[in-house]
């Protein structure tokens, strides 16, 4: 099989570059995900937030990638859902994966949008066992969200990006009892509107220059020690639940190794971490319209 | 009470190797473990080497045990299906007093007849692996060193007993054992055995087991030891087992390049409080020594940490004991206690040992209907793109993954579930599903669905490594 212009992950950042491609004149795009819905990790966040500055409005996740899907339905871009990129060479081809069967794709261009992922706990020199019960903030949004899984009930959060307390406000939303969100500098880590609106009016403790040190308990969590970082002194707190927000880390394992051939574009969080979805996919626009005018 | 000649008691490596050499004879065999799965106790947790034997003293047990599993290993994993590298290994010295210990087990080494040892200079180990840390002196460089993954290896053992007739029985503990007029009455949470022979593999339990019979001569002291797990992608990753023990004696530093394509870096050694906890003193250790032996290592590409029980034997004066231990407390009774290192490299040829004196004991014949081969769960991540396009047109479950990381497929998580798996861990333990760099923070949710669903139990009842361990829910339910 063959395709001008292949784009990995159909996220915001993925949606944006083959819309705007296709404005740009390439008329041979080939979009894929490994979900079965578009919009990348949009689809599980909930709450208000997205597209200011696109659609001056704030609109949840869900709403938005309606709002971007529906743009792709007018446009002659071929979306591949379910399907998996196992590996991108070299010599311009990708192996991709799905229920139909294995295909071989031999692409001019690829713009790699694929997202992502969480910082986990296991990087962390934490000492204690390793039971069940710990997740990463991400991941609880889409057990939450979209999986309707019930994690647990006494919640511990370890760090206070943007994830950790949207998070956050959603467990106390839906009852949970956070004990305190945990974080190792003296400030939190998110936007300060996501302080402001997730945090302070639930009166969640967030514990600054605090760190967990150790994880207790067999089968199930069951506490963990922390550690405060000027004194050093150390306590024990219960917890059934231990959420983690230590950061997101770019997801270009597809490409690693390959350099930085003519052929390759990193768009949205891939590239760097944005924030914002309205960045994330301002980036993607110019990517998109940029190679989408080689093939006008 | 159910019948049988031979109850292997604990399915750690040595129990499941027991049990495999066990169905060499016509025997009824029963494997009776007290967790939901087998290779959950010390046999979890290793340095996953296969040692090539220069260390041990000619003549003994151990030196006859490992020399001859590992000239076998090979044979041994081709007919279990299993994974094996035998990339060589290297112990390094750093200074006069370790090139000496080299030279030593260099000659006790060449004594035993290990096969293509050398001693290499610095120079000479550093064009063999470029990443050691300038410093290195001398090298003992042994070929037939290798590595493969423990749990897989006690897992295959387990399924071709199983495929040869024994009996597995799991989530059933022994509580007691009584001598019977033709043999021993077990007991346990279940229900109750008999049987002519049996064999204790209890791991860190072994003398207890024991002492449901006779007093212990031996005592289990147990310790632990951190490890840290590099992604396959860290770069200036060693392609040998690189080793190294300092010149002041304490604890060195194994490096090994896992099958996995991880590398695996420790252990430490220390007191150990709970049993596989992780200390931050074991893990601080073990990142110094890295960086002092291998120092291009990345160590931000640290994925995971985990911690092993090492279950030491002493007598009852308190001195360490060497040698394997095997206790014959009663007449068709063994127990095998505090068999550590290289008790992994040496689970098959002990399980033979102990099979054969069975056997003897029994007067049982050869069972020629006997096949030593198993069939590993055709793992898609190591077909070649052919295979793995005609695999999806089979069983379309072939073109679905559910581990990005570790590239693992829905195919081969509903065939480990048929297979055993009844947790999170069994599954991990059987594909690779969640070792990968993410941690399983992107498959645990999948895998959670579909362990409920094949095994007909609500999501909320699904464990991580068994009952207490569930992952929905938490401990308290308020709703
Ligand atoms: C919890 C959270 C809350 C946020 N809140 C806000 C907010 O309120 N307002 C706001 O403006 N922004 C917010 N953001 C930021 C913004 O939404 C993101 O930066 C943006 O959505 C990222 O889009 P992306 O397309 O780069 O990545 P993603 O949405 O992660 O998309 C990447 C896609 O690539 C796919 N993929 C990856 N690898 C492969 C492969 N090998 N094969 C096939 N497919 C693959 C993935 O499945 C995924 O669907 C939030 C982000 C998070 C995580
Ligand atoms: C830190 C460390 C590193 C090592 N590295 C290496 C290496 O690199 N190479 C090598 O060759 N060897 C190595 N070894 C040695 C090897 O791992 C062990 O020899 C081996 O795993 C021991 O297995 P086991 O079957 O005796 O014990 P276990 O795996 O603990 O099995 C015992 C089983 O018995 C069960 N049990 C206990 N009590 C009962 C009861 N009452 N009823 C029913 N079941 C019961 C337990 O649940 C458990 O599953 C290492 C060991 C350690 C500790």
């Amino acid at each position: 099989m063959k395709t001008e212009l292949l784009i990995v992950g159909a996220g915001a950042a993925g949606i944006a570059a083959a819309l705007s491609a296709w404005e740009a004149g390439c008329r041979d795009i080939l979009l894929t995900d490994r979900r079965e819905c578009t919009g990348g990790i949009l689809p599980q966040c909930l709450h208000e937030g997205f597209g200011l500055a696109q659609y001056g409005a704030e609109l949840t996740g869900p709403d938005y990638t309606d709002r971007i899907t529906e743009r792709l339905e007018h446009t002659g871009v071929r979306l591949v859902l379910g399907t998996e990129v196992l590996t991108i060479r070299g010599d311009k081809t990708a192996l991709l994966s799905d229920r139909s069967g294995l295909t071989e794709l031999h692409f001019e261009r690829l713009i790699l949008a694929s997202g992502c992922r969480e910082r986990t706990i296991g990087s962390l020199p934490v000492a204690g066992t390793r039971p069940a019960g710990i997740f990463t903030a991400g991941q609880v949004q889409e057990m939450m969200n979209l999986r309707g899984q019930n994690i647990g009930q006494e919640v511990l959060i370890l760090g206070s990006g943007d994830l950790g307390l949207i998070m956050a406000r959603q467990f106390v939303l839906t009852g949970k009892h956070v004990i305190a969100v945990v974080e190792k500098e003296s400030r939190y880590g998110s936007m300060a509107r996501n302080y402001h609106r997730c945090i302070v009016p639930y009166h969640i403790p967030i514990l600054y220059r605090t760190t967990v040190a150790a994880i207790h308990g067999e089968g199930r969590i069951s506490g963990v020690t922390l550690r405060h970082l000027d004194s050093g002194a150390e306590e024990r707190l219960a917890c059934d639940t231990l959420v983690t927000a230590l950061g997101l880390i770019p997801e270009r394992e597809l490409v690693r190794g390959l350099g930085e051939p003519d052929w390759l574009f990193l768009a949205g969080n891939c590239h760097r971490v944005h924030d914002l979805v309205d960045s994330a996919v301002a980036e993607a626009e110019a990517i998109g319209t940029r190679v989408g005018g080689e093939f006008a | 009470m159910k019948q049988f000649d031979v109850i292997v008691i604990g399915g750690g490596l040595l129990g499941c190797f027991a049990a495999r050499n066990l169905c060499r004879w016509k025997l009824h065999i029963a494997l009776i473990e007290a967790r939901e799965d087998v290779c959950t106790g010390i046999s979890r947790a290793n340095t996953a080497v296969i040692y090539p034997g220069y260390d041990h003293r000619p003549g003994s047990l151990k030196a006859k045990l490992t020399l001859r599993a590992n000239a076998r290993f090979g044979t041994l994993c081709e007919e279990l299906d299993v994974p094996f590298s035998r990339c060589g290994s290297l112990m390094l010295s750093f200074g006069e007093k370790a090139d000496e210990v080299l030279k030593k087990k260099y000659e006790n080494g060449r004594m035993m007849g290990v096969p293509g040892l050398r001693l290499l200079s610095g120079r000479e180990a550093r064009e063999l692996e470029p990443g050691l840390a300038p410093g290195v002196r001398s090298a003992l460089y042994a070929p037939t060193a290798g590595t493969v993954n423990p749990w897989e290896l006690g897992i295959a053992a387990a399924e071709n007993a199983a495929a040869n007739g024994a009996e597995l029985f799991l989530n059933t503990r022994v509580l007691a054992i009584r001598q019977i007029a033709d043999g021993y009455r077990i007991e346990t949470d279940q229900e109750v055995f008999a049987c002519r022979v049996v064999i204790n593999c209890a791991g860190l339990q072994a003398e207890r087991v024991q002492e449901f019979l006779l007093p212990s001569p031996v005592h289990i002291v147990p310790d632990g030891a951190d490890y840290l797990i590099l992604d396959k992608a860290a770069e200036h990753k060693p392609t040998h087992i690189v080793q190294y023990e300092p010149e002041d004696g304490g604890k060195g530093l194994t490096a090994v390049p896992t099958v996995e394509g991880s590398l695996l870096l420790g252990p430490s050694e220390r007191e150990n409080e709970i049993p596989f906890a992780v200390s931050e003193k074991g893990l601080a250790f073990v990142r110094e020594r890295t960086e002092s032996v291998l120092p291009d290592l990345d160590l931000g590409e640290v994925i995971r940490s985990f911690a092993a029980v090492r279950p030491n034997p002493q007598k009852g004066d308190g001195r360490s004991i060497v040698s394997f231990v095997i206790e014959n407390p009663g007449p068709g009774f063994w127990s095998l206690i505090g068999i550590k290192t290289p008790g992994m490299t040496c689970a098959d040829e002990l399980g033979f040992y102990i099979a054969e004196k069975a056997a003897a004991c029994l007067g049982a014949e050869g069972n020629e209907a006997f096949c030593p081969i198993r069939k590993g769960i055709r793992k898609a991540r190591n077909m070649s793109p052919e295979q793995r396009g005609a695999a999806v047109r089979e069983n379309p479950d072939y073109g679905e993954i559910i581990c990005c990381c570790e590239d693992v497929t829905r195919a081969e998580v509903l065939e480990a579930i048929r297979r055993g798996a009844a947790t999170l861990d069994g599954i991990k333990r059987r594909t690779g599903a969640g070792m990968g760099r993410c941690q399983g923070s992107r498959c645990q949710q999948k895998l959670l669905a579909l362990l409920a669903q094949e095994l007909g139990i609500p999501e909320d009842a699904v464990t991580k490594d068994g009952a207490g361990s569930e992952l929905l829910g938490g401990g308290r339910h308020e709703d």
